[in-house]
């Protein structure tokens, strides 16, 4: 009965501990009180990130051209309407000789090959260069790993900690808040448990679904520090609107420092028969 | 041509209408069906273990008896075709019986197959993806059995009043198209579902 | 006027009320049962787009008029409430007020006619069509008055979040089970429509000599026929899932045995929802691809060019379909597929646009209400096809996934240019439906309010999403980096209730032209197809005494020839030319090269 009052107690104690511990690293990571800047005008969000201006570019070099040609549908739309109206005598034309016909393709042909064409190519170069080039971020040793848990409606983060390991000890589990170095690629898989979210860093141009039953993967690398929206960019329910997180970009200097902090007391806050906590899974190569 | 034709197009011109639309009418149940299938071999290739572990595996023996009593009942409805084409409404009457019957057996045979997964402890609600596509086709699939054997059920008691003669018997050719397309069906389920 | 004085026609003349305007099989009748319906849940649909502008506009406060339905929480939109009306919006929009009045209404009405038809070829099947689509309106009602609430998934009920996981209750199982009720009733209309354009047009009227709304309603058809089942499919599975138990597209912590998989809901459902938006606008791009010509008094320029790019975009619409997931995790060389094959698509419709914009020049343009939506139409298409670009490139589609973008371009194409273009058909054939005329001034004013304000609020939406604006939130605002938003948002709402208010002017114009518009005349219009050259206005019950006698295209127009012979600009097509003149007269075989 001794044993079994005193067992008791030291749960209680695990427990506590486990509490501020996670107290600890939410205070911790607060230390400078986070602030997103707000954006302004009718542009897109500062681009913080390493990669977004190749998705900036690609979008505002297909505008130039859809604004060329919206125009030209418009003058040439307005010019029929004003000057070929009542007053002016139809043309009996069918456009079926072979001369229009060559000219209705060659023009067709035209636009789709600048327009499209170009699309193409800068999209499929961007994603085997970067955007889906896990094979270099996998490489790279300076890529700091993350697997994300998403649920009704909160982001669990999860670190692997010094033993490079997920789902042990030294795992550095946040919620809601996310910290990363900046100059390093941030590696991330994530999946869901309850419905299909979708992880959207508006800032760094990225974003990838997170489906129950499945572990999806993409990654980012910031450029300036600073701290970010995270959003949720897939209707799940009631609060999918208030499921946001805080992305934190640190100096490397400050990152280190804090993940040696939070991993120890991780590890000294362990509880391994708390199993809903270890919600992690065995990093998945490629 | 330049003549003005007759607005009311003779029978036969009317019967090919009707086959098209009977025609276009299984095309949209073949898409239904070709999706379900589509369904049963996405989560299949990604399931670890089909059956999972400690799930009854499915029979084929039944089944594949199920499948000769299909072939069966359709042979009969082609043999009711062929003899209304010379006239015998009698025979068509019995070849529709026919066909009747091996629907029934067909339908007698599944529900065997169901209950006996059933007390092994296939349920649809703790099955997984597994216990559902193998639910989920086979009573969808069969409803259509019970569909085709009630419209021929009242073919048949036609037939028997006389109802259809050479020139006359439209409906058979249309049920005819169904049963067989039913019965193609449950042959691709046999085969996709039960053997491999 | 007697049965038997009338040659032996697809049915006789029905009698009593309920034969004539209830339980009526022919397509006329049906064809304005489905307008009505359609019309009726447009202003649903319509109201609940309202209340989510309010919402943006004005977060929180209790919304005017429609905040009567919202009793329990005082007038104010909460964000269970929320749920349900974006997706009650887009489900009502979809299925029970396009497809209605664009399919439902204008295929059945147009397609006997154009084709020198009696009737559809399965009249009773017509009936059984309409009956069926009313059925699922009663669930789709029903399921507003459950107690947990209606559907809530949004339109596109992506599991497990439709599941009875993520959206318990009977309401959302009402609508699964209304759509699947509603894909019967489409179908049962496609399977007429494919069966009567292939059997019945009348001797002379080959493939190319028929009117472009044809090919686009029986295009649409063929579209339906294939694709809607696979809709069936995935709402049967979900069905299942919801009410017995099974797990077709359940996993994760719910999963049973490993569970199944939520992505092949997002297959099935793309797989019927791609072509069903092609479905949404191949009818628009029939009616302005005449349209157009009879307004220009001229030839529809490439004819053929048409047919082939609405062929080739019905076809290419099956394959494209992925683009919708290309954040699901896919194979990288499947999504470069579907990449590849959603950038070609674009080639077909830059085809048609240049066959408008052609028949346009040197054309004799005149602008009556027809012409200017068929015209806005064009412009909005051209908008949104525009910013479909983005979407259809991984690179961009990284960043604009799931924004106001993809609201924005959908909304223009599909939404405005649908709409728009059914408006086209409405004024244009009104007269031809109700034997009488709509007034003209309303008409325009409907017009450039309904197009300026259409364009300005869903490019209102563009704008969001580029600043990055994800869809579907109760209040973006809650969003730092959206904060700044609520100006832009507020004016496009602004824009939106403009919009709403705009359509009274439609429904004073509709409603009192029906009971006292001026009488119309046979042929108002002066063009030469078959349901304005030889038939009153409206047609009787039989449409044609006999069939008609095909020799030429729809749009003949400007020809010389006849502006000689005949002293108009325009023949028809059964219309022999006075001389003997060999050029102009096309023999009647069927299957004559054009």
């Amino acid at each position: 009965m001794e044993a079994a009052g005193q067992m008791k107690i030291i749960v209680g104690i695990k427990q506590e501990i486990r509490a501020s511990a996670v107290a600890a690293v939410l205070v911790l990571s607060n230390s400078a009180l986070a602030a997103v800047q707000p954006e302004s005008g009718l542009g897109l969000p500062r681009d913080a990130s390493q990669n977004g201006h190749l998705v900036d570019w690609l979008m505002n070099i297909t505008s130039v051209f859809n604004i060329i040609l919206f125009t030209i549908m418009c003058v040439w739309m307005g010019w029929a309407c004003l000057k070929h109206n009542r007053n002016h005598p139809a043309e009996y034309d069918p456009g079926s000789s072979k001369h229009s016909v060559t000219i209705a393709l060659a023009v067709s042909a035209f636009i789709f090959a600048i327009v499209d064409g170009n699309l193409f190519v800068n999209s499929i170069n961007d994603l085997d260069r970067e955007y889906w080039n896990f094979e270099k971020v996998a490489a790279n040793p300076k890529t700091v790993r993350l697997e994300i848990n998403a649920h009704q409606w909160a982001w669990d983060a999860r670190y692997a900690g010094p033993d490079g390991k997920f789902n042990t000890e030294d795992d550095i589990v946040t919620w809601n808040e996310i910290k990363v170095p900046v100059g390093a690629p941030i590696y991330v898989e994530l999946t869901s448990t309850d419905v299909i979210h979708s992880f959207y860093l508006p800032n760094f141009r990225a974003k990838m679904d997170a489906i129950p039953g499945q572990v999806n993967r993409f990654w980012f690398q910031a450029k300036e520090t600073g701290d970010y929206d995270i959003g949720c960019a897939q209707h799940c329910g009631t609060h999918h609107y208030k499921m946001k997180a805080l992305l934190s970009v640190v100096s490397p200097e400050e990152y280190k420092t804090w993940a040696a902090e939070a991993s120890a007391l991780a590890k000294r806050a362990f509880d391994p028969e708390d199993t809903a906590a270890h919600w992690g899974w065995d990093w998945k190569e490629l | 041509m330049g003549e003005v034709l007759p607005y009311r197009p003779p029978r036969a011109r009317e019967e090919t209408t009707a086959f098209l639309g009977m025609v276009v009418f299984l095309g949209s149940w073949a898409m239904m069906f070709a999706a379900l299938f589509f369904a049963y071999g996405f989560v299949r290739t990604r399931s670890v273990a089909w059956p999972p572990p400690d799930l009854p595996g499915l029979p084929w023996e039944t089944p594949a008896i199920n499948t000769l009593v299909l072939a069966a009942s359709s042979a009969a409805i082609q043999y009711g075709l062929r003899v209304i084409r010379q006239g015998a409404s009698p025979k068509l009457g019995r070849a529709l019986l026919l066909t009747v019957l091996l629907g029934a057996v067909f339908l007698a045979l599944q529900v065997s197959v169901w209950t006996r997964l059933y007390v092994e402890g296939l349920r649809p609600e703790t099955g997984g993806a597994y216990g559902s596509v193998f639910w989920g086709l086979t009573c969808f699939h069969a409803l259509h059995v019970l569909v085709g054997l009630i419209g021929v059920g009242l073919l048949t008691r036609r037939a028997f009043a006389g109802a259809f003669s050479a020139a006359k018997y439209l409906p058979v050719r249309l049920w005819a198209l169904y049963w067989h397309f039913v019965g193609a069906v449950w042959a691709l389920m046999f085969v996709l579902v039960f053997l491999l | 006027m007697h049965a038997e004085a009338h040659p032996a026609g697809v049915h006789p003349e029905p009698t009593s009320f309920l034969r004539r305007y209830i339980f009526s099989t022919d397509h006329k009748v049906i064809a304005k049962q489905f307008l009505w319906a359609g019309l009726v849940f447009l202003a649903v649909g319509g109201s609940l787009a309202m209340m989510i502008r309010w919402q943006w506009a004005f977060p929180g406060r209790p919304v005017p008029l429609f905040g009567m339905f919202l009793s329990r929480s005082g007038g104010v939109i909460t964000p269970a409430t929320y749920q349900s009306i974006f997706t009650m919006h887009g489900l009502i929009m979809i299925f029970f007020a396009i497809t209605p009045v664009m399919i439902g209404c204008f295929g059945n009405f147009t397609i006997p006619l154009m084709i020198g038809a009696q009737d559809m070829a399965f009249p009773k099947l017509n009936m059984l069509s309409f009956w069926t689509f009313v059925i699922s309106l009663i669930l789709i009602t029903a399921s507003f008055f459950v107690q947990l609430g209606t559907a809530a998934a949004g339109w596109t009920t992506y599991a497990p979040l439709s599941t009875q996981i993520g959206t318990p209750g009977a309401g959302q199982t009402l609508v699964v089970a209304a759509i699947f009720v509603t894909g019967a009733a489409t179908i049962m209309g496609a399977i007429n429509y494919v069966t009567t354009v292939i059997r019945l047009r009348s001797p002379g009227m080959t493939y190319m000599r028929m009117p472009l709304t044809v090919w686009g309603l029986w295009l649409t058809a063929i579209l339906n026929v294939l694709f809607v089942p696979v809709l069936g499919a995935a709402a049967l599975l979900l069905f299942l899932d919801r009410v017995f138990g099974t797990q077709f597209f359940i996993a994760g912590a719910a999963g049973v045995k490993g569970g199944g998989d939520p992505i092949l809901f997002q297959h099935l459902f793309w797989i019927f929802g791609h072509p069903e938006v092609y479905i949404l606008i191949l009818p628009a791009w029939g009616f302005i691809s005449d349209i157009i010509p009879f307004f220009a008094r001229k030839p529809a320029y490439w004819y053929r060019g048409s047919v082939f790019a609405m062929v080739a975009v019905t076809v290419l619409s099956a394959v494209v379909y992925g683009h919708h997931m290309f954040l699901t995790g896919m194979n990288p060389l499947l999504g470069k597929g579907f990449m590849t094959l959603t950038l070609i698509i674009s080639i077909p419709a830059e085809i048609l646009f240049l066959n408008w914009l052609h028949t346009l020049w040197k054309g004799s343009n005149r602008f009556p209400s027809p012409m200017l939506f068929a015209l806005g139409t064009v412009f909005v298409f051209g908008l949104g096809g525009l910013t479909g670009l983005y979407l259809g490139t991984i690179a961009t589609d990284l960043y604009l996934h799931d924004t106001m973008w993809v609201v924005g371009h959908f909304h223009l194409t599909m939404a405005a240019a649908a709409f728009l273009g059914s408006f086209a058909a409405i004024y244009f054939w009104f007269p031809k439906m109700f034997g009488r005329r709509m007034n003209e001034g309303l008409a325009k004013l409907h017009f450039w309010t309904s197009a300026v304000f259409i364009t300005l609020v869903f490019c209102g939406q563009l704008v969001a999403g580029y600043a990055g604006q994800q869809r579907r939130l109760y209040d973006p605002y809650q969003y730092t980096f959206l904060s700044h938003l609520l100006p832009l948002n507020r004016w496009t709402s602004y824009f939106a209730f403009a919009l709403g208010i705009s359509q009274f002017v439609f429904v004073y114009n509709f409603l009192s032209s029906l009971v006292a518009g001026e009488k119309a005349e046979q042929n108002p219009w002066q063009v030469g197809t078959l349901e304005w050259t030889l038939c009153p206005s409206p047609p009787p019950h039989y449409n044609y005494a006999t069939p008609p006698v095909v020799i030429r295209g729809p749009h003949e127009f400007a020809n010389p020839d006849v502006i000689k012979a005949l002293g108009r600009d325009w023949i028809g097509q059964t219309e022999p030319m006075p001389k003997v003149a060999a050029a102009a007269i096309k023999p009647a075989a069927g299957g004559a090269k054009d």
